[in-house]
């Protein structure tokens, strides 16, 4: 990195704003990802989106390659810096600048924190819907660079069914508004192509959001069931009854069992799958709903099905779920959550493809998923200390996703392709189906700098494979 | 069949995907111009073919491939038209919710090609929010797997996207998946009569604010509310939009047969005028957007009638007269950009359609959908001229 650059983008957003201590870069080596490492030469964090525009028009005309990262929680390395030297961050532009209640839309910069969204909007009786479990921490940005999900998808859909528009600094350093407040502009869809793009076509600064309204009732139940093959036939079950629940979570044994160890919900410990099933909308006919996903679910073998009577008794089923993560930290000194998607009828054949895999790579593996979307989860668990372990991991990985996409399904749900899934790509997509996506980085990228050798096979990881430090949870 | 008047030097009417690929290649090799086209429903939708030389009928194309109702997803062949699928879809209690007019007429390849909606997208969405997957004949004659049949899935980029509303100008769509949903068990309707449309647009509002509608639509100066779900369902929420009638002093008419009332709405674009032309604007600046329209008819001494899906701020505006069409659209579309919204001509008769900019404005992204076309089509052969400024 010349240093007449970095002073050049110090002139620009600050000295406070520029990070190129290696110690202090250390922080931006990896995002949730952890199996594979690399620091940049410089982290860039521009205060407005004016200035992200201007980042961009100096690494233009020096023609460097950057890397866009909103709060590092991704969970497929969408932001590892591969022959890329500069990051650029956009955890400073938190604005939230326009809430308009009545048409039910909110603009956001990059930066802005997805819970902050629906924190802002909540006294109104609205929401953002997509509810990724990190909401807490990540960004609206990242939110939209990789489509999110989160366990309320299955009714309410996922990052790009609530972006209206965004703003987007292209890799030249041109700033376009695509889309906008109001619906059906005429033209190609960019804003639907930006979605989910994991920043390869470029830099969004700002999101026009959607806003949902927050549903007048709901109702929690948990489900006991001797099997996942039980319980995934009581899934189908809700589905063929013409229920759309808003949420419809599954766990399985190991997972119950590490929740149980670790905080006592009272969840029978010979219990083999949980089921999780929240339905939402106007109070009435709710009940009789609920009644009869409970009588669905004792047809399929359920041995205890919990209802919540109250917001505190539905938080505490939840807990269950949300937990799950922080129990699962309890049972090995590391854990790798894979993201993979079966049609939901395939879920039971997906299990046993994961149960196989652990056979066969002397690995523990837990699952925790959205059964209703047939978006598996599986957490392999591992010792980072166990240079072979880690190596089985990556193998159980693939093989996972492998089953995946022979079972009809996808290589990511929520979590994007990243680096991780990149080099898998192929068994998904035919050469003329890369191609044409290819064609599409070339319009928004021609020079291929913002975000590179990210979603495609081609993707260099020359990176050092360090040790794992504990993945985040999804 | 013609496009806006153009007549196609030839029809091609392929039987199969790989019939669809040789004839995009031949065009191709030897620089037709090529349309592709349903059972010619919504023709009238976009700007004249610059050149048309061969118009590729996919009415043949129409297997329902994979109705996975337990999936809640389906696979169909782009010539397959929407009635056919929803008799499929119905034996398992499921629908596709999107309800465009003309459903006998109306192919899937049209609906995802003229990116169409009807009343139900008020809470079902439209098109790009049920679409999971696409196959699409390039303009090398390849055939592209985009997206996938899964319900959940951001391997790669959101292809699909690229297509809909696209008017077949970058490929020819021979296949889609989409999810389904199941059917309400219930549909009724809520009329409200209102004495002038802004208070239709605000009883509207207040109706989505006291309810969540299945549909919800504005047709001349009544508000037609859809309520679906279980009968209990119905029952609160025709007791809720009573309430917001009462409070208005409006009368709240109850129609039984909601989803009759609601194809009778959805049919309007379709219905004989010289013209149709849509505005997009807010959900709040309805009321104003109709009162504009109203004026601007007046003095142009035009006659008009409207339909709106309130909640989405989507307006049809039918016009009677081929002469007022310019100058109502001339009239419009600056007081609609000045509230962040946008104008076309959804569909006119050829005369009509001469010396007018159907598209209207595309905003700052219009360079990069240049160069999307000349990416996706660099030699122009997939209906040249149809699409936004002349793609």
């Amino acid at each position: 990195m010349p240093v007449p650059l970095t002073a050049r983008l110090r002139a620009l957003v600050g000295a406070e704003g520029v990070v190129d201590r290696p110690e202090a870069l250390a922080v931006y080596e990896c995002d949730g990802y952890t199996l594979a490492r690399a620091a940049p030469e410089v982290v860039v964090l521009p205060r407005t989106p004016a200035e992200v525009a201007a980042v961009v028009r100096l690494l233009a005309e020096a023609r460097v390659a950057f890397v866009p990262r909103g709060a590092g929680t991704g969970l497929s390395g969408g932001t590892l810096p591969i022959a890329a030297p500069v990051m650029v961050c956009t955890s400073r532009l938190r604005e939230i600048e326009r809430i308009d209640v009545g048409n039910r839309r909110l603009v956001a910069q990059a930066g802005v924190v997805n819970q902050w969204v629906s924190d802002a909007v909540r006294a109104h009786g609205l929401c953002y819907a997509p509810d990724p479990s990190s909401q807490p921490a990540c960004t609206i940005g990242g939110n939209v660079a990789e489509n999110s999900g989160g366990p309320h998808t299955l009714k309410y859909g996922v990052t790009t069914n609530h972006v209206l528009g965004v703003e987007l600094v292209l890799a030249s350093g041109e700033v376009v508004q695509l889309g906008g407040m109001v619906e059906d502009r005429p033209g190609y869809d960019l804003t639907g192509l930006v979605v989910g793009a994991e920043g390869t076509f470029g830099i969004v600064t700002r999101a026009t959001l959607r806003l949902t309204r927050l549903p007048a009732a709901w109702r929690t139940l948990l489900a006991v069931f001797a099997s996942v093959d039980a319980a995934s036939e009581a899934v189908s079950a809700i589905i063929a009854a013409g229920i759309v629940p808003a949420a419809l979570e599954m766990m399985d044994r190991l997972i119950v069992r590490a929740v149980e160890a670790a905080y006592g919900a009272g969840l029978p410990a010979e219990a083999g799958a949980v089921l999780l099933v929240e339905i939402d909308g106007p109070a009435a006919g709710l009940d009789a709903q609920a009644a009869r996903i409970e009588a669905l679910c004792r047809a399929h073998g359920a041995t205890e099905v919990r209802r919540a009577r109250d917001a505190a008794e539905r938080a505490a089923l939840w807990k269950c779920r949300k937990r799950a993560f922080g129990a699962v930290g309890r049972l090995a000194p590391n854990y790798c959550t894979q993201d993979g998607v079966v049609p939901r009828t395939r879920v039971p054949e997906v299990m046993r493809a994961i149960a196989a895999a652990a056979e066969r790579y002397r690995l523990r593996i837990g699952n925790v998923f959205h059964a209703g979307d047939g978006n598996i989860h599986p957490i392999l668990l591992f010792d980072e200390r166990d240079r072979d372990e880690v190596a089985r991991v990556l193998a159980a990985g693939r093989d996972i996703l492998e089953a995946c996409v022979a079972l009809g399904g996808s290589l990511t749900g929520e979590h994007g392709i990243g680096v991780e899934k990149a080099a898998q790509m192929p068994l998904l997509f035919a050469p003329d189906d890369l191609l044409a996506m290819t064609r599409l980085r070339a319009v928004f990228d021609p020079e291929g700098r913002s975000n590179p050798h990210k979603i495609f096979p081609d993707a260099k990881v020359c990176v050092e494979t360090r040790t794992p430090r504990r993945q985040a949870a999804l | 069949m013609t496009v806006d008047g153009v007549v196609p030097g030839s029809v091609v009417r392929p039987a199969s995907v790989a019939e669809v690929q040789a004839a995009v290649r031949t065009a191709a090799a030897e620089g037709r111009a090529l349309v592709a086209a349903g059972r010619g429903a919504h023709l009238a939708i976009g700007a004249p073919p610059r050149r048309l030389d061969v118009l590729l009928c996919l009415e043949r194309l129409d297997r329902v491939l994979a109705h996975e109702a337990a999936d809640m997803t389906v696979t169909v062949e782009a010539g397959c038209s929407l009635a056919r699928l929803a008799e499929v879809l119905a034996a398992a209690g499921q629908w596709l919710p999107l309800d465009p007019p003309r459903p006998e007429a109306t192919t899937v390849g049209g609906l995802v090609a003229a990116n169409l909606s009807g009343p139900l997208r008020a809470s079902q969405g439209t098109v790009r929010d049920l679409l999971l997957g696409l196959r699409v004949v390039g303009a090398d004659g390849a055939l592209v797997t985009a997206g996938g049949r899964v319900v959940k899935n951001v391997a790669g980029y959101d292809l699909p996207k690229l297509h809909v509303g696209a008017l077949g100008s970058v490929g020819v769509i021979v296949e889609a998946t989409f999810k389904v949903r199941p059917r309400p068990a219930c549909e009724e309707a809520v009329a409200l009569a209102c004495p002038e449309v802004r208070a239709a647009a605000d009883a509207a509002i207040a109706v989505r604010d006291a309810v969540e509608p299945l549909w919800l639509e504005v047709d001349g100066t009544t508000v037609f509310v859809g309520l679906g779900g279980l009968v209990e369902e119905v029952a609160e929420g025709r007791a809720a939009v009573r309430a917001v009638a009462a409070a208005r002093g409006l009368e709240a008419v109850v129609l039984a047969d909601g989803s009759a009332v609601r194809a009778r709405l959805a049919a309007f674009p379709t219905e004989p005028a010289a013209a149709v032309l849509r505005a997009a604007v807010l959900p709040l600046d309805l009321g104003a957007t109709l009162a504009d329209v109203e004026a601007a008819a007046r003095a142009e001494g035009a006659c008009v009638r409207w339909a709106a899906h309130a909640s989405c701020g989507v307006v049809r505006v039918a016009v009677a007269e081929p002469a007022a069409v310019a100058p109502l659209v001339g009239a419009l579309r600056p007081r609609i950009a000045a509230r962040e919204g946008t104008l076309v001509v959804e569909r006119a008769a050829a005369a009509v359609k001469r010396g007018l900019d159907v598209w209207g404005d595309t905003g700052s992204g219009l360079d990069l959908m240049r160069r999307i076309k000349a990416a996706f089509d660099p030699a122009g052969i997939f209906a040249p001229g149809r699409f936004v400024a002349g793609l």
